[in-house]
């Protein structure tokens, strides 16, 4: 079967990729020595999106916040009345499904009959069925989820954050929406979304694990659905421009938690830098400057700035945004002393290379993983644009004079302080 | 895969070797009978043990140490697990295929630098380690509320009977904390080393060396026997329910309950009441999930889930306070349509089909494996191809006889009331 074999150089993995003619593209990278598989079936379709110009119509319209999410619902509802959770169990095959921002995704993991449940994901994500009654049941069970995380501190700091750098991007508002803006949501609505964004062309497929690539293909090209399917569709969405400035310098908020937390948010433009290397450079200056193996840490705990510290990394469209998240009992100085040795972001050699040795070996580690390398796959489609086929050889390709070039430019002061004092303590009494 | 149990005196070593797997993991256990007031010094010690040793004072020579490894991660775990304490030091390394030659013998070497060496000696770094720990400890016991789910079943287990090991906060207590001194830290430390069951458990692509440098780096002296039974049981059935609602501000109610099983044999509990879990409450085809969220759309999450060392089913479920009663009355009609028989033989095929394929899980994962052994000797369960075998022979008059044996003890509502949502 003619299929695209691409080497994974320094994994020692093969991945098949195929575009069929609709559009979709598929991502395959069998395992010999493993029992279990696992199949992801993603459209590049999340929250964000909101206003766009619905598939055979003309006029952008604007659907309520948390559509996406409450979609991904909604697509185990089937006609026939078998839900795909029954299906997949009763070859003890786990099913689920997650949206985020970029992408909504619908899996099936387990370790038999391959081929049927290989076809049935295909068929259900492709077998939108939504009646009034069905899409009103799903308001009680959104609802609740959406207070589960109401409840929960991470979820809000980590909103309170984006709300402070972002003035207009839609990564502002809750994946889930509110309960307020669900419950505006119809069947209609859902099917113009439906049609808009989830055209093969606008979707992937991985499979890692256990299984043939030519009965995989074989099944991939003869789903009935998919060769219905209309091909190369492009849909207009809407956005607006973010604006290059943090929105809040400082947020000061409370929340139902014991101790106080302080977050610092860094946002830096991309502009016309390489996504990949951008990344790759900020994360060895984090990990190197404020990583468990940091001074810098040392130091703070010293000064018992803080408990807990910990910082990640996001890229949105146009953004790298940074957080630096601390317990903490002395916030100001804490934040002071992060923008401290932001001023000094020199890196020696050895530092880069010891970087590069703990991520080439993390990598190598995770091809044990069938889950973590599905998940890299497509953490690298949403994220690059395309899978990174050569990950392990730019790691090696990282140095010292493109890490001063990269990071010499970066604004670090382009930042936003949030900090949540616990509620009955007063804002302005720490 | 090839197993082998070997029996050191003073501890239990298990070889399980296979070229599945790129990663060669260690995983050290200490065992012992749990006691409430040593919960908080284990976890203070072992945080410590992690942090700062007589060669590496600090995290950061430690991390260091391990990015030479090639990314080696070390970590440890302190749980209950019926009436013993658990201490697992974990370590994980790439196979020397893929590093250089020696990295599991340095590796090893770290392991017991950490094990057999905390900084004890040098005191004024001890202290400032000590302190920063300490700290940190102490802000994530006074946390425990933030996670609502996790606090709400703790507080359940606290009603149910607060003498029982199974009421015993994990995370630890804050007067403990208080007044651990440096004498104490060093004599818990000698305890664990010298008074603790022992198991080492090595997976991965091992060698006939490898038992060899176990024995030079692990060189644990006494011999142990074990004091009480690991299985707790209960005796007397409660025949009324007890019900605490406590109120939080919070947008969600978090319902506990716990049910006491009783009297089960060795294949109940083993087998049966794992098909009778995942039919009443464990998978998302279950009774509850399938009638309370999908029929009703009382909440978003419901499950049960088991310790079998307690002989405890305990269900969870986020609600709003309003569904309470609802909740509860469906709840309880769900298993007492089990008890009638009131299930279908596609609803006892489907929970075996999902626990079998559970079980082929497990050896793609070198930790899921390690942990099937380790359950092997706890619960005297089967290999896994004996318990695909036992599985099977689970019938619906078993899954009715068990679910007799279930009954509801207590009910915790953590309240929820002036939520932001």
């Amino acid at each position: 079967m003619d299929v695209d074999k691409i080497e994974l150089k320094g994994l020692g993995q093969t991945l098949y990729f195929e575009k069929l003619d609709n559009g979709l593209e598929v991502y395959l990278i069998p395992y010999t020595n493993k029992k279990n598989y696992t199949m992801h079936y993603v459209t590049k379709y999340g929250s964000t999106a909101t206003t766009f110009v619905p598939y055979g119509e003309k006029e952008m319209i604007t659907v309520p916040d948390g559509i996406a999410h409450f979609l991904e619902h909604k697509m185990f509802e089937q006609e026939d009345g078998v839900d795909p959770f029954t299906f997949a169990s009763k070859t003890g095959t786990y099913s689920n499904a997650s949206t985020n921002y970029e992408c909504t995704r619908y899996y099936f993991e387990g370790n038999k009959a391959f081929n049927e449940n290989l076809d049935y994901l295909l068929n259900f994500v492709g077998s939108p069925y939504f009646t009034d009654s069905n899409v009103e049941k799903e308001k009680g069970i959104i609802a609740e989820e959406i207070k589960q995380y109401d409840d929960e501190i991470e979820w809000f700091f980590d909103e309170e954050m984006k709300k402070a750098m972002l003035h207009k991007d839609n990564h502002r508002i809750d994946i889930a929406g509110s309960v307020e803006s669900i419950n505006k949501i119809t069947k209609e609505e859902l099917y113009k979304t439906y049609y808009t964004f989830y055209q093969p062309s606008n979707m992937f497929l991985v499979i890692t694990g256990n299984f043939n690539v030519d009965e995989a293909i074989n099944i991939i090209r003869n789903n009935k659905i998919l060769k219905r399917a209309k091909t190369n569709f492009k849909f207009k969405v809407k956005k607006e421009k973010e604006i290059e400035k943090i929105k809040e310098k400082e947020v000061e908020t409370n929340f139902n938690i014991s101790n106080t937390k302080v977050g610092y948010g860094i946002k830096i433009p991309i502009g016309k830098k390489d996504r990949f290397t951008l990344n790759a450079y900020v994360a060895l200056m984090l990990n190197t400057k404020f990583g468990l193996s940091s001074l810098f840490r040392e130091e703070i705990k010293k000064k018992e700035l803080m408990t807990n510290f910990y910082v990640e990394r996001e890229l949105i469209d146009d953004y790298l945004l940074l957080y630096f998240k601390a317990d903490s009992t002395k916030p100001k100085e804490l934040v002071d002393a992060i923008k401290t040795e932001l001023k000094d972001v020199n890196i020696t050699e050895e530092e880069i290379n010891r970087m590069k040795k703990v991520w080439i070996s993390s990598n190598v580690m995770m091809t044990d993983d069938i889950t973590l390398t599905a998940d890299n796959i497509v953490d690298d489609i949403i994220t690059y644009g395309k899978v990174m086929y050569n990950k392990i050889d730019l790691y090696r390709s990282l140095n010292k004079k493109d890490y001063d070039k990269t990071i010499k430019n970066i604004d670090f002061t382009n930042s936003s302080i949030v900090t949540i004092y616990p509620e009955h303590k007063n804002k302005s009494s720490n | 895969m090839e197993y082998k149990k070997l029996d050191k005196t003073a501890y239990k070593l298990h070889l399980i070797k296979t070229d599945k797997f790129k990663t060669i993991n260690v995983r050290i256990c200490f065992r012992d009978e749990i006691k409430k007031e040593d919960i908080t010094i284990r976890n203070m010690l072992t945080n410590f043990m992690t942090s700062s040793t007589d060669k590496y004072k600090t995290k950061r020579d430690l991390v260091l140490k391990t990015q030479d490894l090639y990314a080696a991660s070390i970590y440890t775990r302190c749980y209950r697990s019926g009436r013993y304490n658990m201490t697992n030091f974990y370590l994980s390394i790439l196979s020397e295929e893929y590093t250089e030659k020696g990295m599991l013998e340095e590796s090893l070497k770290l392991l017991s630098d950490i094990i057999f060496h905390p900084n004890f000696n040098d005191k004024d770094r001890y202290l400032e380690i000590y302190k920063f720990i300490s700290n940190a400890y102490q802000k994530k016991i006074e946390n425990i509320k933030e996670n609502t789910t996790g606090y709400s079943m703790i507080r359940m287990l606290e009603e149910m009977d607060k003498n029982e090991a199974y009421s015993y906060r994990d995370i630890g207590y804050l007067d403990d904390l208080k007044k651990i001194t440096l004498e104490d830290m060093k004599n818990y430390h000698k305890k664990l080393i010298n008074n603790s069951l022992i198991d080492i458990f090595i997976i991965g692509n091992i060698n006939d060396d490898t038992e060899k440098l176990i024995e030079k780096y692990f060189n644990f002296k006494t011999f142990k026997s074990p004091k009480v039974n690991q299985i707790i049981t209960h005796n007397k059935v409660n025949n009324k329910e007890k019900v605490i609602k406590e109120k939080n501000k919070s947008s969600q109610s978090k319902l506990s309950i716990g049910c006491k099983v009783y009297d089960l044999s060795e294949y109940e509990r083993n087998y049966v009441l794992t098909i009778y879990n995942l039919i009443v409450g464990g998978s998302s085809e279950s009774k509850f999930f399938q009638v309370i969220r999908e029929k009703n759309s009382l909440c978003y999450h419901i499950s049960s889930s088991l310790n079998k060392l307690d002989n405890l089913m305990l269900i969870k479920a986020g609600i709003s306070r309003k569904n309470y009663d609802k909740t509860i009355k469906l709840i309880k009609e769900l298993m007492d349509d089990i008890k009638k028989g009131n299930f279908t033989l596609e609803d006892i095929n489907k929970a075996k089909a999902n626990y079998i394929s559970m079980l082929n899980e497990i050896e793609d994962n070198e930790e899921a494996i390690v942990e099937t052994y380790m359950a092997k000797d706890l619960l005297n369960l089967g290999n896994i191809d004996e318990r695909k075998k036992e599985i099977e022979k689970v019938s619906k008059e078993d899954i009715i006889n068990v679910a007799k044996k279930v009954k509801i003890d207590t009910i915790f509502l953590l309240e929820g009331v002036n939520g932001r949502g």
